[in-house]
């Protein structure tokens, strides 16, 4: 989260191969949506004598040095170690480095899931907007930026909210600067990624007033739920834009109709109950025969954001049915 | 240990993990956080097994779950590996003590001890390896999960010694794990910076003078070898390699380089391109500790050092991993270190043996010959 928010650093406190870990996925992510550029991650490089006389100097120079970067703020990001040898981050963080400098509460598996990690960083960052009026535009909320299809998924919440009349206020977080982090209090509704961010969701409407949806949409009718909750939420009509969507979905239902009938079993392994739902819902329509038979095609029961979202499963079917 | 900017090598528990993992019949078990085993999980495309600690195992200690783990693995038929990681090694925790009951071997390789070279080594170090003097033929080393040229350096000198009659005994490492208890008193490289120290080290393996050099002294020590198709295949392809070297200079001034990989990689790679296409070797960013060598060396660990050298070095041609390609925009790049992301690579390619330098050249050549004006 920390490394989408541009003009500014992000220091991992701990050893350097921490950092590595991150930076590789963070570069590989990147590559595959097409960013070329490599985010900033600077590693504190604890050895072991720091590991046994404490870390906390090593951090002060490390921050000292970040600070001569040309940049807004310095995010800090404790590791497993750091906190079972007990440095006090918040303390050193607490000095005088002529930039902001937010510790972020990480601490790898000592600070809990990586859906914890992700909160905390957004909190963190969100503590440091200003309140501001509302305007007419919409926040989206926690983005899975090291997702493959992120720009897709944005693509068709912005598309939906588009049909609707109504703008995008920022991206909290996704390639922002410190300038949009700072209209965070302006959006009128927040768009949350996935439930799991409800901390974030509801630390916002305590803090900005503004109220939240839980999870960008997935499948057909959570399609069309979406439209009317966004709607509502925003005091527009919906009715005609969810009309011309269920249209949408009609046609392109019928454009996947040759694989009625087939015999299909769901591979659910990695996916969450929302989006085997939401498979399952597009099954259903299509009349597709779900069961273990003996000549069943495991399909994916992939997240499928929107009815664009759907429409792209539906291709993986149809290769997979077919091939 | 000063800070570094996106550091570019993974620690010495990943390093532990891409020796252990190369082993059929092992099961490698990383006692730490489940980050800590994601990272070497993805990275090595090898299964690996975790403890997954958390709070409650720093508080109350780890030896309950990782007897749970350990204890669900044993009886399997399979050796068990345990790595440690940052926090257990810290925690003090007895845990050869702990796992007395078991047939298991304990890697000390937190990521603090070092880079990926040192866990590594220190995974050899803990494995049983014995050499038996009547095991037949030579073992090879330098393999590791972690170097995208393995399989194919494997493949390519198991062709090359099988051409010279000469038979293959234990692969370090990448093996079935009951072998290394019968390894063979002779070993090949192929890469030196993952060398394993098994028995006597006969000669490398990367660039054709070392093949040739390493290929007549296995002719000297194997009664029973054939060395001629080696020699003679080495010949006819360097030949091929003069032959478009010598066209590209043609045409073309040499190349000015600089390289960015592991030491070992990085001067066969110098050697070559020097040899071939009389290239000026501006510099070499090595991953690792360099060892001596006439050209311009560095131990570089960071991005922030590589894009200053590559700024400074100003070369036409810049060989490393997918870090160095996102900061030598307008320059000619090919891949040859991990990371290689953004590019899709599924075939076994060689850098060792006859095969990896005709791969190397031609994949340089091609790089080169993309991007010049028509």
């Amino acid at each position: 989260m920390t490394t989408h928010v541009r003009d500014t650093v992000s220091v991992i406190h701990g050893p350097k191969g921490c950092s590595h870990h991150n930076i590789s996925l963070l570069h590989a992510t990147g590559l595959e949506n097409d960013r070329i550029s490599i985010p900033e991650l600077v590693s504190t490089g604890l050895a072991e004598t720091d590991i046994i006389f404490g870390g906390e100097e090593s951090l002060r120079r490390t921050l000292e040095s970040a600070a001569c970067r040309n940049v807004r703020a310095i995010y800090v990001l404790s590791t497993c170690i750091i906190d079972t040898i007990g440095d006090d981050v918040g303390g050193i963080c607490a000095g005088d480095f002529r930039v902001p400098v937010i510790p972020i509460p990480t601490a790898g598996f000592l600070g809990g899931t990586f859906q914890d990690g992700v909160n905390n960083a957004l909190i963190a960052i969100a503590a440091t907007a200003p309140e501001s009026g509302k305007t007419y535009g919409v926040n989206i909320i926690g983005e899975r930026n090291l997702e493959y299809e992120v720009e897709e998924n944005y693509r068709e919440i912005h598309r939906i909210l588009t049909l609707l009349g109504l703008e995008i206020n920022t991206r909290f977080v996704h390639t922002t600067s410190v300038d949009q982090i700072s209209l965070l209090g302006a959006g009128r509704l927040n768009i949350l990624r996935e439930p799991g961010l409800a901390p974030v969701g509801e630390y916002l409407r305590q803090r900005f007033g503004t109220p939240y949806i839980a999870s960008f949409p997935l499948g057909l009718s959570g399609t069309l739920s979406f439209i009317d909750s966004v709607a509502r939420a925003c005091g527009v009509d919906g009715r005609r834009v969810a009309e011309e969507e269920r249209s949408l979905q009609d046609e392109i239902l019928d454009g996947f109709s040759d694989l009625r009938d087939a015999p299909v079993v769901f591979d659910q392994t990695p996916t969450d109950p929302e989006s085997v739902r939401a498979a399952e819902e597009a099954a259903g329509m299509l009349r597709l025969k779900i069961g273990n038979f003996q000549d069943s095609t495991p399909l994916p029961a992939a997240p499928s954001v929107g009815t664009y979202g759907v429409k792209r499963m539906l291709h993986r079917w149809r290769r997979a049915i077919h091939a | 240990m000063p800070e570094c900017t996106n550091p570019l090598w993974p620690c010495a528990m990943t390093g532990a993990a891409a020796c252990l993992a190369g082993f059929e019949g092992m099961s490698v078990v990383i006692h730490g956080s489940s980050g800590c085993y994601y990272y070497p999980a993805t990275l090595l495309h090898a299964p690996l097994h975790g403890t997954f600690i958390l709070e409650h195992e720093v508080i109350f200690g780890s030896e309950e779950r990782l007897l749970e783990v350990v204890s669900g693995l044993s009886g399997k038929g399979k050796k068990i590996a345990v790595i440690t990681t940052c926090v257990p090694a810290l925690l003090g925790e007895d845990i050869r003590s702990m796992l007395e009951n078991y047939d298991v071997i304990l890697v000390d390789s937190p990521g603090f001890a070092g880079d990926v070279e040192t866990g590594y080594r220190k995974a050899l170090a803990a494995l049983p390896v014995q050499v038996n003097p009547d095991t037949p033929g030579v073992n090879i080393d330098g393999v590791s999960l972690f170097d995208p040229y393995s399989s194919g350096n494997v493949q390519e000198v198991r062709r090359l010694l099988t051409a010279a009659s000469i038979p293959v005994a234990t692969v370090f490492c990448q093996d079935r794990f009951s072998r290394i208890s019968a390894s063979a008193a002779c070993t090949v490289g192929t890469n030196r910076d993952f060398a394993s120290g098994v028995g006597e080290c006969c000669g490398e393996t990367l660039g054709l003078a070392a093949v040739r050099a390493t290929f007549c002294r296995l002719g000297n020590l194997f009664p029973g070898a054939d060395i001629s198709p080696v020699l003679a295949e080495a010949d006819l392809q360097e030949e091929r390699i003069i032959r478009v070297c010598d066209k590209y200079l043609q045409r073309y001034d040499p190349p000015s380089v600089v390289i960015a990989a592991g030491f070992s990689y990085a001067r066969f790679a110098a050697e070559t391109l020097e040899q071939y296409l009389d290239a000026d070797i501006r510099g070499i960013c090595s991953r690792n500790p360099p060892e001596e060598t006439r050209y311009p060396a560095e131990h570089v660990t960071g991005m922030g050092q590589v894009r200053e050298l590559i700024a400074s070095r100003d070369p036409d041609l810049v060989i490393g991993s997918s870090f160095e390609r996102s900061v030598s925009p307008g320059r000619v790049f090919t891949g040859m270190t991990p990371p290689l992301r953004g590019e899709v690579r599924i075939a076994p390619r060689p850098l060792a043996g006859i095969n990896g330098t005709l791969s190397f050249v031609e994949q340089v050549l091609n790089a080169l010959l993309d991007t010049r004006p028509d």
